[in-house]
Parts: C-alpha cells; structure tokens; sequence
C-alpha cells in the first residue's frame, strides 16, 4: 500500500537527469550563430528558460544483522526520496536575475539533505544560499560500552543528532574595482544520547540531550586593481551551547552490583545543565599585489576573540560516595561559572620573485598567536545527610599560549620546458604553555617546537602523455609538542600519470610518511605508505571502464608507561587495507532513438591489524529511457560490513532505489 | 637576522629581475617591432565555433565586454595573444596556446586579472601551486558548465579531486568518514584548493580558526579547560578526517591507547615543567587497564575536546 502510494505519488511528479552522461540541453549545438546577438545578449532568445533535472524515487532497504551499527556507518532508510534537483532558470528579460540555479539532493528522510540555491545578475549582484541537514548517529558498544565484557550493554557514549548549517552570501558590484559583500551562517545541532554523569568516583550513564547553535554575521569589500587586490573583512559570531543530562530512575550504572564499603551505590535523580553563551569578532585584511612583472607579494592579517560565558548547575541524589574521605551521601549540588577568552591572531607575508625567465622564489613568513584563558569558580555542595554536609569552592582558571611561526622559501628552477626542479627551506619554531594558572608545578608546562625542513621535488611533463611529479621532504627537530607529532620525518609523494592509449590512461602515486621521536622511554616509530593505481579504459564508444587499486599499510609503535603499576610497554597499530574500486559503464543497444544504460561495479575495503575489518559496496545501475527526457532509473546497492574482533557489530544491507528522471 | 636575508635576496634578484621581459600586463603593451595584429573575438569564431558560442556564456565573456580590463571585444586574445598571423595562416605554431606553456607561466595569465579574489591569497603558499597544477586543471576556461567555470555540485567537485588524489579517495571508502562519497560534503568544504595558512590547505573558520568548527561549533570554545592538542595540532592528532576503519574516525583502533600515547605517563624532573618529553605527558594515571570500566577513556572523561567546569575534562 505504502509502496503503491509512493509510487502514484512520485511517477507524475518524476524527472531524473537523463543520467550524468547525458548533458543537459542548455547549449544547443546547432547555435544561432547571429554574431550581433552574441554581444548583447549572451542566452539565445530560443533557449528555454528552464533546464534541468528532477530526480525522484523510491528506496527499499533490508538489513541482517547490527541495525544501529548500519544506522551508525550507513543509515540509509526507506521510503520516498527526492533524489535529486538541478534547475536552471534563465530569465532572457534579466529583471530579478540573468540565472537562477538550485540544486537539492537527498530529500524525504535521508541522513544528508542539501540545498544550494545561487542566482546572479551580470554586474548588480550574485547571490548563494547553501543549506545542509546532516544526521548523526553513532551506537557502537566496542567503542563505547565500558561494561561489555560483563554483558552489560549500556550504550555509553551515543548520541542521536541532526546538524543543520545555513549560509548566505550575497555579492554586489555597484563598480567594477569595489565589490561590497555580505554573509550570514548559521551552524545548529539538537539531539539526544547517553553520557556519563561523573562525580567523584560516581559514575552513571543517564540520558543527555544537547542543542547548540552558532551565528556567523560577516560583512566586506573587495579592491580590485590592475596591480593590487584587497579584502577587508569584519565579522562576529554567537554561540549557544545547551546540554542537559538527566535521570530520574534507580540507576547502577558502572557501580552495578559492586558492593562499596557494604553499600550499594546508585543514583536516583539528576538534573544537570550547561548554559553556555558566546560571541566571538573577527577583522581579516587580505592583499595580494603584483607591484612588478617579476614579483608577486601577498599578506594577510587575521584577528579573532572568541569568548564564552559558563553557568552550571547540578542536582543528584541517590547513594553516592566521596572516595577520599569515604564519605557517603545522598544529595549533592553543584554550582559554577567561569568566562574564557581566547585572542587569536594570524600574520602571514609572502612573495613570489622571478629574477629570471625560468627560476622562481617563493619566500613566506607566517605567525599564529593565540592565548587562552579562562576564570571562575566551582561550588560543590554535600546537602544531605546534614551530619556531613559540605561546600567545597574550587577555582576554575587555566591558561593555553600558543606561538607559533614559520618561515619556508622555495626555489622553482624550469630547467626545460619539460623539467622543473623544486627545492625549499622551512624552519618552524614556537613555544606553547598550558596549566592551571594557579598552580605553579606538576599542574604547569611548557614546551617548545624547533623543526627544520628541507624540501626537494620537481615536475616532468615528458608529453602531453606523460607526466610525473615527486616531492619530497626530510626534517629534523629538536622539540615537538607530543610525543605523536611529527619530530625526524621523512615526507614522499610521488604520482605519475600515462596516457598509453587513446583509450587508455593509467595514473600511479605513491605517498610515504616516516616519523620517529626518540624521547627516552617513548622511541616512537611511526611509518605509513599508500600505494595507488587507477585506470580509465574506453575500449569503445560503449564501453568504459574506470578502476582504482590502493594498498596502504601504517605501523606504529611507542612506549608508555602502564597507568597501574608504571611498568613499560608498547602501544602497537596496525592498518593494512586493500581498497580497490570499479566501475563498469555499457551503453545498451538503443531503441527508438532512446539509450539505456547499465553500470556496475562499487569499491570493497579489506584490512588487517588492529582492527581488521571489510566493507563492501557493490552497486549496480539501469537507466532505461521511456521517452525523450524521460528516464526510469533502478539502482542496487549492498553493504557488507564486518569486524573480527566485533563480530556482532557486523550487518548487511540490501538497497534498491527507482524512480523516473525528467530532464529538460 | 631575518631582515639581512631579505635584503640580501632583494639585492641578489633586484637587478637580474629588473632586466627581465615583463609578461603580458592587463592592458595591450605597445609592441618594440611591428605592432602585433589583434584582430578581435569575432575572427575566432568561425573557426572556433563551439569555443565561441560556448564562451558567449562563460562569466569570462566579461573580458570582452568590460572596459576597464583593456580587452574589450578581445577576449580570446587576452590570453592566446595577437592573433593576426594565426588568423591569415591558420598555423597552430603562429598563436599562443595556454594549454601548451608550463602551467607557471599559463597561470600568469590567469592570475593578470584574478590576481586576489576572495580565494587566492594563499596561493603562494599553496601546494598545488608549487607542483605546478595549473589553474586550467580544474578550471574550464571557455565552457560555462551548469555552475560556472568549475564544478559546484558536491559529487562533480569530489570526482575532479578524486581524478588526482586517489589514494585519498581511497580514505572514504572505509566505513567511518565525513558524508563526501554521499555528496552530502565536498572536498572544498574542508581544503582550499588555492592555498591557505593551514597544513593541507585546509578552509578557515571565522579568519584563522581550523574550518572544522563551521560544521562542528558546539567545539570551538573557548573551553575553560582546553584540550591541547585540539588548539596546537588540530583535530588530526586524534582523527582521520577522511576515513577510518575505527569508530568516529579515531586514528587508533581503542581510545586508551590514542590517550596513552601522549598520555604517557613517562618521568620527568619535579616543579614547573620546561620541555618535557610531551604535553600531557604527566602527571601519571592510576586506572587499572584491565577493568573494561578503563578501557575507553571518553566514558569518564567525556569532554576530551574541551572542558567548561573541570580540569580533568569529566564533565
């Protein structure tokens, strides 16, 4: 019934793109060739004044095994679907605008709903408007379930939410040199999930919902001069950031069945809440200038503050302890505020010189400042039982100081017109704080950042067919800020592309990172490479075949000291994964004017390690033209994932989708 | 130090670079011989028919149209030159093809009139500069596709990127990524082709925060409690923002162990702490790894991007 509804719904309303392959008719080949109409008006008076592509269909989805885990990779639902829109409205009397376009896929209850809606008139305006609705879902027990080896399934760490993000940008051009423009984005999240409500040793999942919203205002002008170009920008943003968790049951949570001290613990109510508001100003000046022939020079200056104000407020009651003083007690409040700051600037300078016809510098200096820091006071209160009733006030202050610079030049040699070599300096230096200010010791530390880099590569374009291009980097540092940065690293990239065939091209790239820091105790050694193969065969006019194979294997080793008893070990990772991807395009013997299409292939991951896991795709698509711009369009698709470790986190999932395509 | 360098290489380059022919500016430079021959768009296009009446429609039309650009009803030579011989011999030798230079040098055509725009200030620090993608690798020049003289829609811009950076797009084929094979995301959401101040030319947020907080701004703080490596190396010291085979992107496959990697507890000498081998690195834990209750550090200490209320990062 659903089915039949859909479908009488959908078939009259259906316009798909007569798939990718076949061009929208805005540019008729046949063009009027009248060469005065030409400069005055840019669109033929013949051509319609609506093109495009409507997409509708209708999805059928099976599932086997972990449905929140496909919910949490895939989450691809059934039902109706606007699966895609792409018009284009060209107004031949250019009153509101010369064009209007808008696209939307993915509507009727997918995960991922977007809208871009752009409409200019030649020298007055353009005008973008860009929406995305995104739905997260995330329910993962081996991620997140603290308690699964016991066969408690708490689903700790989850969440449920839906992002949706706006943005508006409207473009004016009263001249030709000063361009005016405005922006407004809006970024918004709501859902809910279960999160740990901590305190002390107390520890319960309960049920969280969050909300959080940030407005971006922001406003400039751009110069534009023959020798000189300029941004200037000023902006501002506010946030909202609510989170509420709660519970209103007898709850045991990580405590369960766990005697402490003779006592059961529990938590019998909570009402916890973060009230955060923010707002941020931001200024951005950009300049790029070509004073000479031979020198390019660019600058920019970035500034922003962003700033928070905290409230906090929590009630809980239930059997709950103080580790320290083994005090137990059964009801509790908890109060705080604190405000943060967090001035941030930018600089960067830079040019490009060219002393001679084939060598060119590029020399950039860069430098990132950002302080934060941030005060309040946090109020504990044991209210109940009223023998051991307590306040405890701690102060809330901490700082984070970053600086940052970094100074790089770039030598560009065009040995031939087929040959170009590549060889650069960059010195990165800075220093970084981080601590309770309040604190002078363990609660304190700073440390440094000293890494040279040389730089070599170049470019071989040998024909048209041929061309490759390597680069490389080799550091060296004396201070890192982790111990997982990058600290004595080697940096490759290679990628070579063939045209062996008319019909046949081949690309191959190669990338390798090796990065080791020695700190005693750590000695970490980190190695990754990704080898990639791909191939666009078009053996005929009917046939075509793109196919892409990538091999990658990360190592990573680096000691620790165990948290219980300080013994040393190694933390091993592996990730070695095949990947590869296909597709098959056939062009099908036609009728009545009309060409159907099938299509096949997808892309499978296999990996092996830390944590080996397959993923397959496969696909297979028809378009079978009805009638001229009207197409039937069926696709299936099949997920098959799976984890050795997890293995009761794997599913499979079966999706056909079909629907009409119109096009214009 | 830094300013005798400059000044050295101002030096150095001055003279040399003061001696070397200008490339062509915006407006027509006279000629030292004969003057060359502009013969105006029109003469193209009987030849070049489709390119013509395609460019008719091109946002590059307005070469042709504006005065102040100095090409006006010239368009097509403002970028392949004079072309008066090529218009009498219709020899493919006798006009400049931009397609045919090396990209540094097309480039500078482009750059002639697209010298700022809001998007290429960073373009000297930008790698595809640097490795010598020209701009006519992504860009059409003379086509207007249905969005301008690049793709716009979500999957073509991904398939133009992906065109190179296989082994990247490789990444999100794994089962935990941002939404890009599912055109819900781009890669110029992230990246910015045309360079930035970022590694990976990656897109700012609000002038110089990490473009990551335009989606994810409940993240953004300032936190009272900051988590370092979020504000000194990014989201990427913990994620793999385009894949991963692990939950939430995480770049190891359990959390205690991407925490005890910096996290490690390693000695160090007593007081304030100058250089030690790691931020974060002390003071040491006491958790028994062997309780599960320890074994996903997130589930305590769940504010891991940042805490408003407490130091430990618990709520």
């Amino acid at each position: 019934m659903r089915l039949g509804l859909a479908l009488f719904v959908t078939i009259p309303l259906l316009a798909q793109q007569a798939a990718q392959q076949t061009a929208p008719p805005t540019a008729p080949s046949t063009a009027p060739a009248a060469a005065d109409a030409s400069s005055t008006s840019p669109t033929p008076s013949t051509e319609p004044w609506i093109t495009g592509t409507v997409d509708f269909g209708f999805r059928f989805t099976s599932v086997g095994g972990d449905n929140d885990v496909y919910r949490s990779v895939v989450n691809l639902g059934q039902g109706p679907r606007l699966l895609g829109l792409d018009l284009t409205i060209v107004d031949p009397k250019k009153r509101l605008f010369d064009r209007l376009d808008v696209r939307a896929n993915n509507w009727g209850g997918d995960p991922y709903n977007t809208l871009h809606v752009n409409a200019s008139k030649r020298g007055i305006y353009d005008f973008n408007f860009d929406y995305r609705d995104i739905a997260y879902f995330s329910l993962l027990p081996s991620f997140a379930d603290p308690l699964l080896g016991t066969g408690i399934v708490l689903d700790q760490d989850s969440y449920f939410s839906r992002r949706r993000m706006s943005d508006f940008q409207l473009d004016l051009f009263p001249g030709h040199r000063i361009i005016p423009y405005l922006a407004y984005g809006r970024d918004s999240g709501e859902g809910t999930g279960i999160t740990t409500f901590e305190s002390d040793v107390n520890q319960y999942p309960v049920a969280d919902h969050m909300f959080d919203k940030t407005d971006n205002y922001r406003g400039g002008v751009r110069l534009e001069f023959n020798r000189f170009h300029a941004t200037l920008e000023q902006g501002g943003t506010t946030l909202r950031d609510d989170q509420q968790a709660y519970d209103s049951t007898v709850n045991y949570g990580n405590n369960y069945q766990q005697q402490y001290f003779g006592q059961t613990l529990d938590l019998t109510n909570l009402m916890q809440a973060y009230g955060i508001r923010g707002d941020s100003i931001y200024s951005k000046v950009l300049f790029t200038a070509n004073p000479f022939s031979w020198i390019d020079v660019s600058g920019q200056f970035l500034y922003s503050r962003p700033e928070t104000n905290v409230n906090y407020t929590q009630f809980d009651t239930g059997n709950l302890v103080l580790q320290q003083s083994i005090l137990f007690y059964t009801a509790e409040q908890a109060l705080g505020f604190a405000a943060g700051k967090q001035p941030h600037t930018t600089g960067s300078l830079g040019f490009e010189l060219r002393p001679l016809k084939r060598v060119r510098v590029l020399q950039t200096w860069m430098t990132d400042r950002m302080h934060t820091s941030a005060a309040g006071q946090f109020t504990d209160m044991i209210l109940q039982p009223v023998s051991a009733a307590t306040t405890t006030l701690t102060p809330l202050t901490s700082l984070l100081v970053l600086n940052y610079n970094q100074e790089q030049t770039d030598v560009l040699l065009e040995v031939t017109h087929k040959l170009t070599l590549h060889g650069g300096y960059r010195y990165v230096w800075g220093d970084a704080e981080t601590g309770n200010m309040l604190i002078a010791g363990p609660g304190q530390e700073s440390s440094e950042l000293r890494q040279q880099v040389g730089i070599a590569g170049f470019n071989f374009r040998a024909t048209q067919k041929l061309t490759a291009n390597v680069d490389f980097e080799d550091a060296s540092s004396s201070h890192a800020y982790f111990l997982t940065s990058l600290y004595n690293y080697q940096k490759m990239r290679a990628r070579a592309r063939y045209q062996l065939v008319s019909t046949l091209a081949l690309q191959a790239s190669f990338s390798l990172l090796n990065n080791q820091n020695p700190a005693a105790g750590s000695n970490y050694d980190f190695l990754s490479r990704q080898n990639s193969l791909s191939a666009t065969w078009t053996p005929s006019k009917r046939v075509s075949i793109v196919g892409e194979y990538t091999r990658s294997t990360l190592r990573s080793n680096i000691g620790y000291l165990e948290p219980e008893f300080l013994s040393p070990v190694t933390s091993l990772y592996r990730d070695n994964a095949h990947n590869a991807s296909a597709l098959v395009d056939l062009v099908l013997p036609g009728y009545a004017k009309l060409t159907p299409r099938l299509a096949f292939g997808g892309s499978l991951f296999i990996s092996s390690g830390s944590r080996p896991t397959t993923f397959y795709q496969p696909l297979v698509r028809l378009s079978l033209p009805l009638h001229k711009g009207v197409v039937w369009k069926s696709e299936y698709r099949y997920y098959g994932y799976d984890e050795a470790f997890y293995q009761y986190e794997g599913f499979r999932a079966h999706l056909l989708q079909t629907g009409l395509a119109i096009s214009r | 130090m830094l300013s005798n360098r400059i000044a050295a290489l101002i030096l150095l380059c001055w003279p040399v670079g003061a001696q070397t022919p200008a490339p062509a500016a915006p407006a027509p430079s006279p000629a030292p011989a004969p003057a060359p021959a502009y013969v105006g768009s029109e003469t193209c296009q009987p030849c070049h028919e489709d390119i013509y009446n395609a460019f008719q429609k091109s946002p590059h039309k307005l070469v042709d149209t504006q005065k102040r650009r100095g090409w006006e009803g010239k368009a097509c030579e403002s970028c392949h030159g004079p072309g008066g011989k090529h218009a009498e011999s219709a020899d493919k030798a006798a006009i400049v093809n931009p397609a045919h230079l090396p990209p540094a040098e097309a480039d500078r055509d482009c750059l002639k009139c697209h010298l700022n725009q809001p998007t290429h200030i960073g373009r000297i620090q930008s790698s595809h500069a640097k490795n010598e993608v020209a701009c006519t690798a992504c860009h059409s020049i003379h086509r207007n596709g249905p969005n301008g003289l690049v793709p716009r829609r979500a999957a073509a811009v991904n398939e133009l990127c992906a065109s190179c950076h296989t082994a990247v797009w490789a990444e999100f084929q794994r089962p935990y990524k941002h939404r890009l094979p599912e055109g819900a995301m781009s890669c110029v959401d992230c990246h910015n082709p045309h360079g930035s101040i970022l590694p990976a030319s990656a897109q700012s947020y609000a002038a110089n925060e990490p473009g990551c907080f335009r989606c994810h701004g409940n993240l953004r703080g300032p936190f009272t409690f900051e988590h370092a490596p979020v504000r000194l190396e990014g989201c990427g010291s913990c994620h793999e923002p385009h894949g991963s085979a692990n939950p939430r992107m995480l770049a190891r496959a359990e959390v205690r162990y991407l925490c005890l990697e910096c996290h490690a507890n390693l000695p160090t000498a007593p007081g304030p702490i100058k250089n030690p081998p790691a931020l974060g690195g002390v003071p040491p834990a006491f958790h028994d790894l062997l309780s599960p209750q320890f074994r996903n550090c997130t589930v305590c200490h769940m504010k891991v991007h940042g805490s408003y209320v407490n130091q430990d990062l618990l709520r």
